[in-house]
């Protein structure tokens, strides 16, 4: 089992070495000169760009920048911000809680609503329940996130008045929180009824009912359990996706996370502070993935020997 | 009609520290009134000298002061400093302020703070726009009430200069580590609470503030309690936020605004005099706009009225100058005769001299900045060009790029690609806007000549106005013929808000300052 961590930390590792490579190239990829597009105020002079150049070593060859980079990175130093000169990992400290507040509100939507309509379209495959379960899922993985929360924003906080439009309080959380959950609970329902369909055709599901064992039993203890393992490695990548989704999702509802925060410093340039969310974004995701990795062996003990 | 917005504060619920926001708010009485502005962005500093963008002004007009005040034509008049003598040659400002002036932490505002303010603009790190101070050499304190500025030369910028809000007052009772950042002490009407970054800026009521010369009707400090200015991104949200209640006053979608002024239930207010131009400006490095014709020729295929029309839907106005409405020297009959009517015969006549016709047509590429439904617009230009023969390509980015870009466009002589030209869009409260684009070096090493040169000089060197204004037009008349800055129209970004009708006493001074000293929230 140590062994098996080892090597999910390791991957997470090079995940987390190329995205400093990606970040690095990045400035150098932007149409025009990064520094004037940067700081180019119009009463800023040619020495003074030239001084900030150098300041951020932009004027060194491309590999002796990534050195710079990956030094200043040991020591948990993101650089500052353009936009109020501020630690950037200061900054996005500051704000993840908002994300990740919203990322686990929607998870848990997204697991609740998607596993439970996954397992009723498979209980009841070829009904209109398991029908009408699937087109709301295709539906859900069809419409985009903007959309969807602009919907339930007109629904509950424009019409009904039951919920607050953006951030202030708690109820904030709500609409962003169902808005990514919903679209993901579509994914993982599909995926849930796939995989229980598979579980209740299996012997050992028909062997417990041909035992006597009451159906509820059959259906909770054997079939669930076992059918939730390929749902479960998901949940991984399904965390990628919400904080992706958190992205477009914290703009549409003002809620103050790092997914808004990227865009404020895509509209700024702020370079720097584009540079480390993404390097932010790539380690969380890296290390959510090595924690559900390494969940999901210790369901399933066949994983850890495969 | 819903009340939530005027409930008392300490109904309203609070942040759960479950999920760790930092969104906390510092409290204010029971039953007081707060008012909540929302704004696309947030600001970049609350430092005046850390920052250029509107947004950032708007912020720093709440907080601080400024010696003098634009009356709503855009003239400087009094304000913290009521009286002002100039020396015979032009060269020295002697300023009597009013007496009373508070900062916000209490100490008295005088002479030192002045001088702390403009030593600060020029000192190791210097303002943004130091250069629009003027050639200050020296600021001296006579008494606690009057200060003397010295310049290097007559500068015809300087009063304007001195009712802007880069100029705003500073009180030398600031903390440098946290000024900016966190702290903001100023005199203006009201102080800051807390600034949480990203999210929204409150402030409360400054009881100590007078306004000297401000052009709104209270003279006292405003009349209710608290302001919170929020930044909402999407324009959807904020248009359900204005009709929920939870936001008073917010820019509202532009596809929107006929519907809300069909329904009523919001009122929709423009800014007039805001000193913002969008304009074509033209890479003149190189082929095809090193030659006047093809300057001319997008000039004449051009049918801005038609354009405004359809995207804007009568907010915003044609703008024959290349400075716009609420600036000095600004007239729309003078500039309109060296303009360039739409008149796609002469277009087409210009291209043909040059060797373009509808086999060949005049390839480029429109460069146009984000927001403001200029992607819209651009697509109608586009489709005008086209009508005369000139393809060009759409390529849209945000304005700093684009300025970065438009100047590399005009240091690259010899790129093998078409020049370029852009909408490009400026906002200023001085026709030196002028001098600060086209003399060379220039903001983007565009056009220049050592004409041109000579004629902006004159008008920074020349302080009487009526002088001043004559070599303000002389300018305008050579840049409009030589189709250099060709303007479009104005306002063109941040200038329409939707109000709700419990607020009452809305202002939006000139150069798009929003006053809120007038106002007062009813019950609804």
């Amino acid at each position: 089992m140590g062994k098996f961590i080892v090597q999910r930390f390791l991957a997470a590792l090079v995940t987390i070495w190329i995205a400093t490579i990606a970040v690095t190239i990045l400035i150098h990829l932007v149409p025009g000169d990064p520094v004037r597009i940067m700081y180019g105020s119009f009463q800023t002079t040619p020495e003074e760009l030239e001084a900030i150049r150098v300041r951020l070593g932009l004027d060194q060859p491309i590999w002796r920048q990534y050195i710079m980079y990956i030094g200043r990175l040991l020591q948990g130093d993101l650089g500052n911000s353009i936009v109020g000169d501020q630690p950037v990992l200061d900054i996005l400290l500051t704000r993840f809680p908002a994300t990740l507040s919203l990322t686990l509100a929607s998870l848990a939507i997204a697991v609740v609503v998607g596993m439970s309509l996954g397992f009723l379209a498979a209980y009841k495959r070829g009904t209109w329940v398991d029908v009408s379960s699937m087109v709301l899922a295709i539906v859900g993985v069809s419409m985009p996130h903007f959309w969807l929360g602009l919907l339930l924003l007109f629904l509950f906080a424009l019409q009904l008045q039951w919920l607050p439009v953006a951030g202030g309080d708690w109820r904030s959380l709500i609409l962003p929180a169902m808005t990514l959950g919903l679209a993901n609970a579509a994914v993982l329902a599909r995926l849930t009824r796939s995989a229980m369909i598979d579980i209740f055709d299996q012997d050992f599901v028909r062997t417990a009912r041909a035992k006597g064992l009451p159906k509820s039993i059959v259906l909770y203890r054997h079939a669930l359990r076992s059918g939730l393992v390929p749902v479960v490695s998901m949940l991984g990548l399904q965390f990628a996706y919400l904080m992706g989704g958190a992205i477009v999702v914290e703009n549409v509802f003002a809620w103050n996370g790092v997914g808004r925060l990227a865009i404020e410093a895509v509209f700024a340039r702020d370079y720097p502070l584009i540079q480390g969310f993404i390097l932010f974004f790539a380690t969380i995701v890296a290390l959510a993935s090595v924690v559900i990795d390494v969940a999901y062996a210790f369901l399933d003990p066949r994983i850890r020997y495969s | 009609m819903d009340r939530r917005h005027l409930k008392p504060l300490w109904r309203r619920p609070v942040l759960s520290a479950a999920i760790a926001l930092p969104l906390a708010v510092t409290g204010v009485a029971a039953g007081a009134q707060e008012l909540v502005w929302a704004r696309y962005g947030d600001i970049s500093s609350l430092d005046p000298h850390r920052a250029t963008s509107t947004l950032s002004m708007q912020v720093w007009d709440q907080i601080y002061d400024t010696l003098l005040s634009f009356d709503m034509e855009g003239t400087p008049g009094p304000n913290m400093a009521k009286s002002w003598e100039v020396s015979e040659d032009g060269l020295e400002y002697t300023f009597t302020l009013n007496e009373g002036i508070m900062c916000h932490d209490g100490s008295a505002f005088d002479a030192n703070d002045v001088k702390f303010t403009i030593d600060r603009a020029f000192g190791d790190t210097p303002s943004l726009t130091r250069t629009s101070w003027g050639p200050i050499t020296d600021v001296s304190v006579i008494d606690p009430l009057t200060v003397k500025v010295t310049l290097g030369s007559t500068f015809g910028a300087f009063l304007p200069f001195l009712a802007d809000s880069f100029s705003s007052m500073v009180c030398d009772s600031n903390t440098a580590d946290t000024f900016g950042s966190t702290t903001a002490i100023g005199t203006g009407p009201f102080s800051l609470v807390e600034w949480v970054k990203g999210d929204e800026i409150v402030l409360d009521t400054n009881p100590d503030y007078v306004n000297w010369g401000e052009p709104i009707d209270n003279a006292g400090p405003p009349q209710f309690d608290r302001l919170i200015i929020r930044t909402v991104p999407e324009p959807q949200t904020r248009l359900a936020a204005l009709r929920t209640g939870e936001v008073h006053i917010a820019e509202p979608p532009f596809d929107d605004v006929a519907a809300i002024k069909e329904a009523g239930e919001l009122e929709i207010m423009v800014a007039e005099n805001t000193g913002q131009n969008v304009f074509w400006e033209f890479t003149i490095s190189r082929p095809p706009f090193d030659d006047i014709r093809a300057r001319q020729a997008v000039a004449y295929a051009t049918d801005a009225q038609m354009a405004i029309d359809i995207i804007y839907g009568g907010l915003s106005q044609r703008e024959w100058c290349p400075i716009a409405r609420g600036v000095f020297g600004n007239d729309q009959e003078f500039c309109k005769q060296y303009g360039y009517e739409y008149n796609p015969e002469k277009a087409t006549e210009l291209l043909a001299e040059m060797g373009y016709g509808p086999s060949n047509p005049l390839e480029t590429t429109m460069f146009v900045w984000t927001g403001g439904n200029r992607h819209k617009l651009a697509e109608i230009f586009q489709a005008q060009l086209a009508q005369v023969g000139i393809k060009a390509a759409i390529e849209i980015m945000d304005i700093g790029t684009m300025n970065a870009r438009v100047k590399e466009q005009n240091e690259s002589p010899d790129a093998d690609t078409p020049g370029t030209f852009d909408m490009m869009t400026w906002s200023w409260y001085d026709p030196d806007i002028l001098y600060q684009l086209w003399h060379s070096p220039g903001a983007y090493s565009g056009y220049q000549t050592p004409e041109l040169d000579a004629m902006l000089e004159e008008t920074r060197t020349t302080i009487e106005p009526e002088a001043r204004l004559k070599k303000v037009q002389a300018v305008i008349k050579y840049l409009m013929e030589n189709a250099v800055h060709v303007g479009l129209y104005t306002p063109g970004w941040e200038w329409v808000f939707a109000v709700r009708p419990e607020v009452e006493g809305f202002k939006i001074g000139p150069f798009l300052h929003p006053n809120f000293q007038d106002v007062t929230l009813s019950d609804g």
